[in-house]
């Protein structure tokens, strides 16, 4: 059952076709930019997205069993609220929804859930975030902060509105305004230099390393150097102005070259895998990258924002590394990446109705557990992957179960006690199923003042929560693990847990409570979505 | 990524096999045995430990080890003879000067970032900031070539961080958290001094958390612990085995002796006196301590907890702050090296002294020294150091490297060299490209 079958039976095939080059008009699209509206309400589109969903659950269903792969059982209902909150909010679901979903009977209940979390504020923060983490360096500098939050709250706007996300990239790509007015800290955390910028956003946007042909030309893709300097050229007339010491912004400027590595031959505008421009053109060099990024000429947009998506719900890309398509790195369903990103493109780019199809599909309602010695390879999809949260996801999720802040904060983003401790657990590589921290980490995990603020009745608002009077041993159990795993105890786990609290004095009892919570929210089933 | 994530992938399944080969996963308490120093110094091929001297906002090298007595910028204090003929320290290093022979001065770094966060990051990398690379901090590059991880211990151990320069300058980078360090009383912020009393040095998060007993934390664990094999048991990936793992790493290590290495009360006075009582002596001391352990990499500031200003950032006053400076690092740096001569282990540990850049030579109107990163100093120490000399030299006024101009990535590169590692050796960042341990070219004549 290796995965070698699909890799062979689909060599051959082209990830997606090159469509003709089709160039807009410069004028129309710069002013459909600047005020690009919402997706045209579509009264079709919950039939159009079902039928999508179906599709690709046909799709993995007929590489499953060409594959030699059953697929596991269904998640079980609070399975499942967890781990959609989590993926689409970042956070574990409150008490009341948990319960208000557990007790449902609407057949369509997971639907709706999913709808009402797509809708949420709080996806669109999780998406911010998501995009944010791709955009800047990992490490929070401290003088930076209004930048990250002029970067986080700009792609916020874009997401509460559930802009057209080609029009969101475009925009990005003629930016100009910084420190809290826009997202410029993204250019300037690598120094305006056309080689990151164009590393950064082929990486990103399109999903490819042309980077990797820096210096020479890729050994395994078919990218040159050329191709490299002349994608990063578009990039090559841009400055950082910091005027009267106020707000930092980009300046587009009519001069700047870049050149292949120690020589001086200068390397024009290249669209990777189109044309070169070789005369003048017409606007800058950022708003022509703009109008071939939104054209159908740009065959990587689609998919790599398909993909993308796509391994943030599973755990890994149909194309792993996400950043990396090319003839080398052949798809795990090329089917389903190819049928789903013309799907994507043709309804408008609407990221709201991509995660709506994925998640609402057989494949990612199914369950984490482990069935037998059966060990299907994660590329299969036949079992749902386990998820490490992120440190940003772990710290809000302690929030959502009852961590008091520190003061009154505007943002989150400032939050010096949440600075520190993502400094401390953040993680590098962006494997979600790998579990990366180490005892250091752990030491902070298990006594530091983070978690065991949780533990300390204090300042603990689930322990206040948990002290009501008219909630029994059993019932406080219970909520408790509601709270953070997001389901009731087992006989076993509640047998236990009940007993524990019950053999603590009742001086001690809203001690015996804290234990209970911290050995809870230090569990793995805690720290990992299933 | 994909490259990395299957190399992480290969490497956590080594290392629960190994755990649980030498019973780490299980019960036994037995992981970790203290090291004979003598069985494992002669070997030859063997790599070294390191410990990094971190000068918290950029020592003077005039009023340190690059005297210039007879020009004006050279400034008030008087060089001094050392036990190598020839070879001058500052009048306040007394005590370095007599073990001059274990010690090679390079006068001639010239290295272009004179701003503190950038510098910092540049030092402590090898990189300039601002790149797409997420790069490691030396102490995490070193520690993963250093480390066998048969000890309960961490690899790494930063003692009194100042990290607010530049916090990712003291992380693992691209590495990942795994390689990050155990930090002993980190703070991004200056604290007042430490008084009369012994400064208290404490691994960070370590210790129970104040008001639970160690009954309760028996009878937390055992509580995790239900939860923890209930969740194994239906969901054993590798994600939720390494949890396991880690966890119990960690609360193993809070009741292990191995955690005694950072108990320094089982010093005598007359030891823990030698080092000097702040923070700097005694986290030479804990230096020394862990490095007998077997700890691969071990750092520790000075200067980042001075009153009223950042240690070695002396824009004003600068020849009452480094006289005062030089005390401690004279006591802690010189004890740290006699006694791990006496040990046997000077000859197996490589000491590396810097900043993030010098001073001006010219003195400014308040009597201070502003940054300067074109031409100043550092010292290697102990083993793999042709000790007993100054590699290259300024000009008469210090403006300028007269010879042996040294970059940050050429010291990073002569300190693996020196550890018994090869700088070339590549990681796999977190874009996927290979990047070398240190990209410079080792000063082969600092190498014994």
């Amino acid at each position: 059952m290796s995965s070698g079958r699909f890799w062979a039976w689909s060599a051959h095939r082209k990830l997606a076709p090159f469509r003709r080059l089709h160039v807009l008009a410069l004028a129309g699209l710069l002013a459909s930019l600047s005020g690009t509206p919402a997706p045209a309400a579509d009264s079709t589109a919950p039939q159009h997205d079902a039928a999508m969903t179906r599709r690709v659950d046909e799709l993995l269903a007929a590489a499953g069993q060409s594959g030699g792969s059953t697929p596991g059982p269904p998640a079980a209902d609070a399975d499942f609220v967890r781990g959609v909150d989590v993926d689409l909010t970042a956070v574990v679901p409150p008490v009341a929804v948990t319960e208000e979903f557990l007790r449902s009977e609407q057949p369509d209940k997971r639907t709706a859930l999913v709808d009402r979390l797509l809708e949420s504020p709080a996806h669109a923060t999780h998406l911010a975030d998501v995009w944010r983490d791709l955009m800047l360096p990992r490490m929070v500098d401290p003088q930076q902060t209004a930048g990250i939050v002029g970067v986080q709250n700009w792609l916020r706007r874009q997401f509460v509105d559930n802009r057209r996300y080609d029009r969101i990239v475009a925009d990005l790509l003629v930016a100009t305004g910084g420190d809290e007015s826009g997202p410029a800290l993204f250019y300037t955390t690598v120094g305006v230099k056309p080689e990151e910028l164009g590393t950064r956003t082929a990486r990103i946007f399109l999903g490819i390393r042309l980077d990797c042909a820096q210096c020479h030309d890729h050994p395994f893709d078919r990218w040159t150097q050329e191709d490299f300097w002349g994608y990063a050229a578009f990039f090559a007339r841009l400055q950082q102005r910091n005027d009267n010491a106020a707000t930092m912004r980009l300046v587009d400027v009519s001069s700047g070259e870049v050149y292949l590595p120690e020589t001086t031959t200068v390397v024009a505008m290249r669209y990777p895998g189109g044309e070169t421009l070789d005369g003048p053109v017409r606007g800058t060099r950022r708003q022509q990258l703009a109008i071939w990024m939104v054209s159908r000429g740009n065959p990587y947009l689609g998919p790599a924002a398909v993909n993308l998506v796509w391994s943030q719900l599973f755990g890994r890309g149909l194309v792993e590394p996400i950043d990396d398509f090319g003839g080398h790195n052949t798809p795990s369903h090329p089917e389903v990446l190819d049928e789903l990103s013309r799907w994507f493109v043709d309804a408008g780019y609407d990221l709201r109705r991509l995660h709506r199809v994925l998640a609402n599909t057989r494949a990612y309602q199914l369950s984490s557990r482990h069935t037998g010695d059966d060990d299907p390879p994660p590329e299969l999809f036949a079992r749902m992957a386990i998820k490490t949260m992120t440190a940003e996801q772990l710290y809000d999720s302690l929030s959502t179960v009852g961590l008091r802040p520190a003061g009154e904060i505007d943002n989150r983003l400032a939050d010096p006690q949440r600075q520190a401790f993502l400094i401390k657990m953040l993680t590098q590589t962006r494997t979600v199923t790998d579990f990366e921290l180490g005892v250091p980490q752990a030491l902070t995990l298990l006594n530091g003042t983070d978690l065991n603020a949780l533990a300390d009745a204090a300042q603990s608002k689930l322990l206040a929560a948990l002290d009501a009077p008219f909630l029994d041993e059993s019932q406080r159990v219970r909520t408790a693990f509601l709270a953070t795993l997001t389901r009731p105890p087992n006989d076993h786990e509640r047998s236990e847990f009940v007993e524990y609290l019950r053999a603590q004095p009742p001086a001690a009892r809203q001690a015996a409570l804290g234990d209970v919570v911290w050995a809870l929210v230090n569990s793995a089933e805690f720290m990992l979505n299933h | 990524m994909m490259r990395r994530s299957k190399r992480t992938a290969r490497i956590s399944r080594r290392t629960l096999l190994r755990a649980s080969g030498l019973g780490l996963v299980g019960t036994s308490l037995s992981g970790w045995l203290p090291r004979l120093a003598a069985q494992e110094a002669h070997d030859p091929k063997r790599k070294r430990q390191c410990i990094l001297l971190w000068m918290n906002g950029g020592p003077s090298q005039l009023d340190t080890f690059d005297p210039k007595p007879d020009h004006e910028n050279g400034g008030q204090f008087k060089p001094i003879a050392t036990s190598v003929p020839g070879l001058q320290f500052s009048e306040h290093l007394p005590k370095l000067a007599a073990q001059a022979e274990h010690m090679a001065v390079i006068r001639s770094l010239n290295t272009k970032e004179g701003d503190h966060g950038r510098g910092t990051y540049l030092m402590r990398t090898g990189h300039v900031p601002g790149g797409a690379v997420e790069y490691p901090t030396v102490g995490a590059l070193v520690s993963k070539e250093l480390d066998d991880q048969n000890s309960d211990l961490p690899a790494f151990v930063s003692i009194s961080p100042y990290q607010a320069f530049n916090p990712a300058a003291y992380g693992p980078g691209f590495l990942g958290p795994r390689f990050a360090p155990a930090t002993v009383g980190a703070s991004q912020s200056p604290v007042a001094a430490d008084g009369d009393n012994y400064a208290e040095l404490k691994l960070d998060d370590l210790a129970l958390p104040s008001g639970v007993s160690e009954d309760q934390a028996d009878r937390r664990m055992r509580l995790w612990n239900t939860l923890e094999q209930g969740f194994l048991a239906s969901r054993p990936s590798q994600s939720a085995l390494a949890h396991e793992l880690v966890f119990r790493r960690a609360a193993r290590l809070m009741r292990s002796r191995a955690a005694a290495a950072f108990d320094l009360e089982q010093e005598p006075d007359s030891v823990r006196e030698a080092y000097g009582r702040g923070r700097f002596g005694q986290g030479c001391l804990l230096a020394r301590r862990l490095i007998e352990r077997g700890v691969a990499f071990v750092e520790v500031s000075l200067g980042a907890f001075e009153p009223n200003s950042v240690g070695w950032d002396t824009h004003q006053n600068n020849f009452t702050a480094v006289r005062q400076l030089s005390e401690q690092l004279d006591a802690g740096w010189s004890q740290l090296m006699v006694e791990l001569n006496q040990r046997g282990l000077l000859e197996s540990t490589t000491i590396l002294w810097m900043g993030e850049f010098g001073r001006t030579p010219r003195i400014n109107e308040m009597g201070g020294r502003d940054h300067y990163p074109n031409a100043w100093s550092c010292v290697l120490a102990g083993g793999g150091i042709q000790g007993g000399a100054a590699y290259g030299s300024t000009t008469a006024d210090g403006m300028a490297v007269a010879d042996g101009r040294t970059t940050a990535p050429d010291l990073l590169a002569t300190l693996c060299a020196a550890l018994g590692i090869d700088p070339e050796h590549e990681n796999i960042s977190d874009i996927g490209r290979p990047i070398k341990i240190a990209e410079g070219t080792p000063v082969r004549a600092v190498l014994s």
